[in-house]
């Protein structure tokens, strides 16, 4: 039997994965990443919105392959329809805009185009991608490693590696495996859809429209996506209505204070999925093992957006990971691996637990409008150029 | 604490858009999934919290009682 050995082993080429592998890979890593997908990215659950300091931070080219669209500002709405504009080229002109030598404020992305991409970097800094390969379990050696199962079209393969990176996304069951504990609870996963449709206008700005009346415990979108299209999307908390997600969109289309706007509407794609807005995990640490992005809970709490998190938690692991292999004498217990969380906290994980804290103040409010007054402003300050967050 | 009884979930896959969001929130053990990123349709689930039904963004998972018939296999091993 051919035996496969390796430095890390990735569960997960999402961006997430495919930052740890790249960073990893680089510095001389051996890196195998496993996808069980046929095509990374699909079916999409995710409506692409990332900021170009995201993107730069991981030194990921801007390229058109995955750019759908680029974005200038945001726009925030109350339940009425009263809004808090915030257009960079209005605000800060000289830097922001679609002219010579200025830059947009972000992008909203293909996510197939997009994870393509992150794993053909992957690939050429010398990183293996396995596609059609699903992850199973694993068990530490011992000698130190840990050994892994996956079935690649249909075939049973066993893979020995040193550290097992779970970056498999929201759905994780890595995390499951060595025990620790991933729950997410039901007040804290709001359950989404969005359509991308036709002839709906957006000019640039991500629209983010807050009240209950639309999206009890999260809350409604309208981005540019390209082409000409857009996207309408929401998310809700499933203890804040008797309705599904679907429900709710179909409300937010037909009655609410853009229904003029999407009158014409015309639906070209279908999406959905579970955006946690929760804290991240506790422990994202075991033996032989550590878990990035969406597997660690590593989203915005506020946002829900967690692409920039996948993609800087993976340069975080893939840096601490890169250091302590250079020790030839290096073990893989769980308490070895735990530099890995502090150098997250440190870096990202304490503003997310901040954020996570004004969220939890925000639906602690019980009556309606004061919930509502409170959302719209937390987004609202969030958003503003002088939020302490600009940067998550 | 009541014991919930086990039950079976039937998926209209028609409206599932695979998304992932009923795995997300089981509590189960890992591995209660099917090969369309959902919950799992072959065995029961005796936690029965129904958590899976709540988050579904199409609400297109049902349930009923699992029966408790033992299974050819079962019997064969006697
Ligand atoms: C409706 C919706 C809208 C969103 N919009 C935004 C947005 O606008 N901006 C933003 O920043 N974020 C957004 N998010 C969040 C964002 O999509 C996620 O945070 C991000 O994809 C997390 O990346 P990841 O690499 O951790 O995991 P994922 O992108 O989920 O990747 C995980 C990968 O692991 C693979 N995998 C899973 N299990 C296994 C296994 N056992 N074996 C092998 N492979 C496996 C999967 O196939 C997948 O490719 C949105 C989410 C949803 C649901
Ligand atoms: S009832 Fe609860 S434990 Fe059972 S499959 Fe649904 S979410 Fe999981
Ligand atoms: S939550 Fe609903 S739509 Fe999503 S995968 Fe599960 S059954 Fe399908």
């Amino acid at each position: 039997m051919t035996k496969f050995e390796y430095d890390l082993l990735i569960v997960g080429s999402g961006p997430a994965g495919a930052t740890v592998a790249r960073y990893a890979a680089n510095a001389g890593l051996s890196v195998l990443i496993v996808d069980k997908k046929q095509e990374l990215g699909s079916p999409i659950q995710c409506s692409g919105a990332v900021s170009r300091h995201a993107l730069e931070e991981v030194e990921l080219p801007l390229d058109e392959e995955y750019i759908l669209e680029p974005i200038y500002g945001f726009a925030i709405y109350n339940q009425v329809g009263e809004s808090t504009k915030i257009d960079y080229r209005k605000i800060k002109g000289d830097e922001y805009g679609s002219g010579p030598g200025k830059k947009p404020l972000g992008y909203v992305v293909d996510r197939r185009r997009f994870d393509r991409y992150c794993m053909t970097q992957a690939e050429r800094a010398g990183a293996e991608t396995w596609l059609k390969t699903e992850a199973s379990g694993y068990a530490t050696l011992p000698d130190g490693r840990c050994a892994v199962s996956v079935k690649r079209y249909n075939e049973d393969i066993e893979i020995t590696c040193k550290v097992l990176v779970g970056a498999d996304g929201l759905m994780s069951q890595v995390g499951k495996w060595a025990g620790l504990q991933t729950h997410i609870r039901i007040t804290e996963l709001a359950g989404c859809l969005q359509f991308i449709v036709d002839n709906v206008e957006t000019e640039g700005l991500l629209e983010i429209i807050t009240g209950h009346e639309w999206a009890p415990g999260g809350y409604a979108w309208v981005f540019p996506k390209g082409h000409g299209y857009a996207e309408i999307g929401l998310g809700v908390i499933p203890t804040m209505t008797k309705q599904p997600a679907q429900w709710h969109l179909d409300k937010f289309i037909k009655q609410s204070f853009f229904k003029e706007r999407f009158a014409n509407c015309r639906i070209l794609e279908v999406q959905g999925g579970g955006v946690p807005l929760a804290a991240p995990l506790r422990t994202q640490y075991a033996d032989n093992l550590v878990l990035v992005g969406d597997a660690a809970r590593h989203v915005n709490p506020i946002t829900g957006g967690g692409i920039h998190t996948a993609l800087n938690g993976g340069k975080i692991a893939a840096n601490f990971l890169i250091e302590h292999f250079q020790n030839p004498a290096a073990t893989f217990t769980a308490k070895d691996l735990k530099g890995y969380q502090d150098a997250w906290l440190a870096e990202l994980g304490d503003k997310m637990w901040s954020l996570y804290h004004k969220k939890t103040a925000v639906f602690h409010h019980e009556d309606i409008p004061t919930r509502d007054a409170y959302l719209y402003e937390t987004m609202s300050d969030y958003f503003d150029p002088h939020s302490e967050y600009k940067k998550i | 604490m009541s014991k919930k009884k086990p039950v079976i979930f039937d998926i209209g896959w028609n409206a599932c858009i695979n998304c992932g969001a009923c795995v997300a929130i089981c509590p189960q053990e890992a591995g209660f999934i099917s090969p369309f990123d959902t919950i799992a349709v072959d065995r029961p689930c005796d936690i029965a919290c129904l958590l899976c039904e709540d988050i579904c963004p199409v609400r297109t998972i049902t349930h009923r009682e699992a029966v408790m018939v033992p299974t050819a296999a079962a019997l064969l091993a006697l």
